[in-house]
């Protein structure tokens, strides 16, 4: 069986844990449509801050990130933090 | 520090609450956003000293200080060599192939440290720039932010595509220089197009020595520009 390819969900993933108090607790999970790629990215309660950033800045950097893969396949992609 | 992690609220005296709230925010080596300011005494001047009351007010941190910059050569040695982990991590999800480059900046001024600068370097980079060099920005940031987060300290470093940024300053400090005649021989404002805040700094940087004109940046956010403005004669 090959490898499912997701970058966009292994770049969100990696950063969350990256920058998070708790990375056992990060989540991100792919909705794929034809044209568009839905991402949900869940943290621990505490952790939220630091995936949005002051001012949304670093949730804005991942979608500016995001948007460069999507682009490559054609899709839209949209980086929901529940 | 009290149990939460943050350091415990201090008292300040200052004669205004400005000046007491500056020395207790430089006590903790936090910025006005990072603390609640209550004000117990106003304080007042009072006559030539005469029933004067010093200002107190109270600061209440809610994060812990900045962390301090990396202040030897092998601290940043340690900067560039995470960075360059990091960011070949942000890439190779990116599925972006490319070589990134290792090199010392050149301070912008003396009194500066010069960066490292990691520039990726690979077929087809434009992607990576982005408009107005929104992209670059946001892999130096992220790059920047995971690196400080994993050393604990402040990350001092560029990140570059094919030498995009250094290229781009040239060409704008060049700009700075021809606007500057400009505004000298028209004796009047020159405004530039919008541009990011890296760019703009450049431009301030580069005119700040002149004592024949003075910048100014005017606009909010996107629409943010510079503007170079002659002093008149007599100013100088």
């Amino acid at each position: 069986m090959t490898r499912e390819e997701t970058p966009m969900k292994e770049l969100v993933e990696y950063i969350a844990k990256a920058l998070v108090d708790d990375p056992s607790q990060v989540e991100v999970t792919q909705i794929e449509g034809a044209t568009s790629v839905i991402l949900e990215l869940r943290v621990a309660p505490e952790d939220m801050g630091r995936v949005i950033g002051r001012g949304g800045r670093v949730a804005n950097a991942m979608r500016t990130l995001l948007r460069v893969v999507a682009a490559k396949q054609g899709k839209r992609v949209t980086l929901e933090i529940v | 520090m009290s149990e939460n992690g943050l350091p415990q609220a201090i008292d300040v005296t200052g004669s205004t609450p400005e000046e007491a709230i500056e020395k207790g925010l430089s006590q903790l080596g936090l910025t006005r956003n990072d603390v609640i300011v209550e004000i117990i005494e106003e304080g007042r001047g009072g006559l030539a000293g005469i029933g004067a009351r010093e200002a107190v007010v109270r600061l209440i941190p809610l994060r812990a200080p900045h962390p301090a910059p990396a202040e030897s050569e092998e601290d940043t040695a340690e900067e560039a060599e995470v960075a360059h982990e990091v960011l070949a991590d942000l890439l190779e999800r990116m599925r972006v192939e490319a070589t990134i480059y290792v090199y010392r900046a050149e301070p912008a001024s003396p009194e500066e440290i010069a960066p490292w600068v990691l520039d990726i370097q690979g077929p087809d980079l434009g992607i990576l720039i982005g408009r107005r060099g929104e992209t670059l920005s946001a892999l130096q940031y992220l790059t920047r932010l995971i690196t400080s987060r994993r050393l604990e300290r402040r990350a001092n470093i560029v990140v570059d595509v094919e030498g995009y940024k250094s290229r781009r300053e040239v060409s704008l400090r060049r700009l700075a220089q021809q606007m500057a005649a400009e505004a000298r021989r028209r004796g009047r404002t020159v405004t530039l197009e919008p541009m990011p805040p890296n760019e703009r700094r450049i431009i301030h940087i580069a005119l700040r020595d002149d004592e024949t004109v003075t910048t100014e940046s005017v606009g909010e956010g996107e629409h943010r520009r510079v503007t170079i403005i002659p002093l008149r004669r007599s100013e100088h």
